[in-house]
């Protein structure tokens, strides 16, 4: 803020309020259609509704805006976190089919997810591949793949009855007395800020986002660390991937792209709470639970559900307009 | 950057003898992955010709070029977008609001027949609809300095929300003469759509690679700063491409409307195919960057693919694979010989 502070000395003092405002944009709109919604909705502002925000819209977008924010703080971008939240959901219905007990099915959903990640590090660390037109190629494979594996893209359903309890665990159990799915996601989001912030390895992923040339001048193995990323993030979106198939006991094919777009959205209006314009966990927290309220409120005011969409993007392009004209003058003052 | 020359020089001392090789491939390079990204096609053209029957007729031909005339026009528009902004996909050129662009146009053509409007009315409404999208898109990233990835994947969400309102996720269906010129046979009984494809690319490329304004927006997209020293504006560019770009979303939406008989849902299932079919489209120029032509390769390229596939009963499940695996081909070999130019 400092810099724009300074920036708009000169300026009125409208235009430096008008830029703390843009610095804040996030909050306020977060702020503003939680009001507005508690004001028009008289069921928005229950227990049992935030709950519901919490679980349904938040937690499972909320892993793969945390995968995403990982590959963005790289420098880089992951098209296909959907691909892996789908492979892993894939084979965590399948060993579970075949009769196999539901930690190492879930250990190997884990896997299977994570090898996306390991294909999109091969591609960028190891080709050297721009990670955009890398993962948009794991994205289109990843679909043949799932297509062939499924005669097409079939779903994959678990018999009813046949439903061990422990499958339905992560979906529909507790922790405490929280939801699974929500406490899953506040561990990922902890853990994700903890190494961000604190660990060494997750410096070395903000400065390549940064400045990779600094940082392998510096003699840190920039390939190794970016390889690292998007297994990382592959593993993340896994996580989301287990969680969708217990909560819904079935495997339908390309379901994880439903994430992408609103993934990346989350984490770009995320960056607008940072003065750099970064990606940062915070940020996308938010940028989920705006997206989360929106949806839901928009629901419960019994809105044409076909002008629900047009809400909300209308919201997010506001938010993304007001926060990037405010760098912009920013940086040209 | 001194760094980077000092490392390599001394990298190339040691090599010494293996040095002269990569120096013939370097420079061999580009021709070798143009003749064979064309040699590529060609070869699928003579195998699905001589493997699959009625593939190399006058009708199956005219039949790929009417399909691919919406993608078609589609990723020219994204072409040009990718021309003015630059190479860079996350912070340069980029729209990912054409196909929902022309689902809307489409829906808007299909509602204004519907309404009893003229065939002048339906087109203007679709190309209006288009131009405002690509207004809209135009003004986020040059007025607010959004970046285009951003910008677009906002507006498209907003552009997919209306098509909903308008057209309440139904089918509406659209007939006029119009229409029914467009999606009929032309000349040599070739359908028309094939005629406006090919009309469309030549018009476009003609103005893009061939006038001194291609020229600037080739310099406005490569070399921003070099552009703005030698007295171009860069902004106005951008946003023309933009604008360009949405009026291409618009005209594809007339064609989607003419060959689907109206508007229906699910135009954005075709984002991800055309982004990855302009990206293809580099490998068809002779410098790798953009270019219009390079994209009708490209986009007849895809459509053979997936004909031929048809043809030999091949599972079309198959097509989304082989564009993934073309895309990582294609930028993996242009990646490994830039880092070979790099040094």
């Amino acid at each position: 803020m400092t810099r724009a502070t300074v920036s708009h000395a000169g300026a009125s003092p409208s235009a430096s309020i008008l830029a703390g405002l843009a610095r804040y944009a996030l909050v306020l709109a977060l702020v503003g259609v939680f009001a507005i919604f508690s004001a028009l909705a008289p069921s928005f502002l229950t227990a049992g509704n935030l709950q519901s925000i919490l679980v349904n819209n938040f937690a499972l977008l909320g892993i793969v805006s945390i995968a995403m924010t990982f590959s963005v703080s790289a420098g880089g971008i992951d098209l296909s976190v959907g691909t892996a939240v789908d492979f892993a959901s894939f084979t965590f219905v399948s060993l579970v089919l075949a009769g196999q007990p539901i930690p190492l099915a879930g250990l190997a959903g884990l896997a299977g997810g994570g090898l996306v990640g390991v294909f999109n590090a091969l591609l960028i660390s190891g080709v050297g591949i721009s990670p955009f037109l890398a993962t948009l190629g794991t994205l289109f494979v990843g679909r043949s793949v799932q297509q062939l594996l499924t005669n097409g893209g079939n779903p994959v359903y678990l018999p009813p009855a046949g439903v061990p309890e422990a499958f339905r665990f992560l979906g529909h159990g507790t922790v405490a007395g929280i939801p699974a799915p929500l406490a899953a996601a506040a561990v990922v989001i902890v853990l994700a800020a903890l190494v961000l912030a604190r660990a060494r390895f997750g410096r070395v992923v903000l400065s390549i986002g940064i400045h990779p040339g600094v940082v392998r001048y510096s003699g840190i193995r920039v390939r190794l660390h970016l390889a690292a990323v998007y297994v990382l993030v592959a593993l993340i979106a896994s996580v989301a991937g287990l969680i969708l198939t217990s909560t819904v006991t079935v495997y339908i094919p390309f379901s994880g792209n439903a994430f992408l777009l609103n993934a990346i959205g989350a984490t770009f209006i995320g960056t607008t709470l940072d003065r750099h314009g970064r990606p940062n966990i915070a940020g996308t927290v938010l940028g989920v639970l705006l997206l989360g309220i929106v949806a839901n409120g928009l629901l419960l005011t019994g809105l044409n559900f076909y002008w629900q969409q047009v809400g909300t993007g209308i919201l997010i392009f506001a938010v993304l307009a007001i926060s990037f004209a405010n760098r912009k003058a920013a940086a040209g003052a | 950057m001194s760094v980077d020359t000092d490392l390599s020089s001394y990298a190339d001392t040691q090599e010494g003898a293996a040095k002269r090789d990569p120096e013939l491939l370097r420079r061999l390079a580009p021709f070798l992955l143009r003749g064979g990204a064309i040699l590529a096609f060609i070869a699928v053209f003579v195998f699905f010709a001589v493997s699959a029957p009625f593939f190399f007729t006058a009708g199956n031909i005219g039949n790929v070029l009417a399909q691919s005339a919406i993608p078609g026009v589609l990723v020219i528009g994204l072409t040009i977008v990718m021309i003015a902004g630059g190479s860079n996909v996350v912070t340069g050129g980029m729209d990912l609001s054409l196909a929902a662009n022309m689902g809307l146009s489409a829906a808007v053509y299909a509602t204004l027949s519907q309404a009893g409007h003229g065939d002048a009315a339906a087109i203007a409404g679709a190309l209006a609809t288009g131009l405002a999208v690509g207004a809209v898109n135009a003004a986020a990233v040059v007025l607010a300095g959004i970046i285009p990835l951003l910008a677009t994947l906002a507006v498209m969400n907003v552009v997919a929300g209306f098509e909903l309102v308008l057209t309440q996720n139904t089918v509406i269906p659209a007939a006029s003469d119009f229409l029914s010129i467009l999606s009929a046979l032309g000349p040599f009984g070739i359908p028309a759509l094939a005629y406006v494809l090919v009309g469309f690319t030549a018009i476009v490329a003609l103005i893009v690679q061939n006038t001194p304004f291609g020229l600037r927006l080739y310099a406005v997209g490569e070399f921003p700063e070099a552009a703005r020293a030698a007295g171009l504006s860069v902004r106005p560019f951008v946003a023309g491409s933009f604008v360009a770009s949405g009026f291409c979303g618009g005209v594809a939406g007339i064609l989607s409307a003419s060959y689907l008989s109206g508007s229906t849902t699910g135009a954005g299932e075709m984002l991800l195919p055309v982004v990855v079919t302009a990206l293809l489209g580099t490998v068809f120029s002779r410098r790798l960057v953009p270019t219009v032509t390079g994209t009708l390769l490209s986009a007849l390229f895809v459509g053979f693919l997936i004909n031929g596939f048809q043809l030999l009963n091949i599972s079309s499940t198959l097509v989304s694979g082989v564009q993934g695996l073309l895309i990582l081909l294609v930028v993996s070999a242009t990646t490994l010989l830039n880092r070979r130019e790099m040094q």
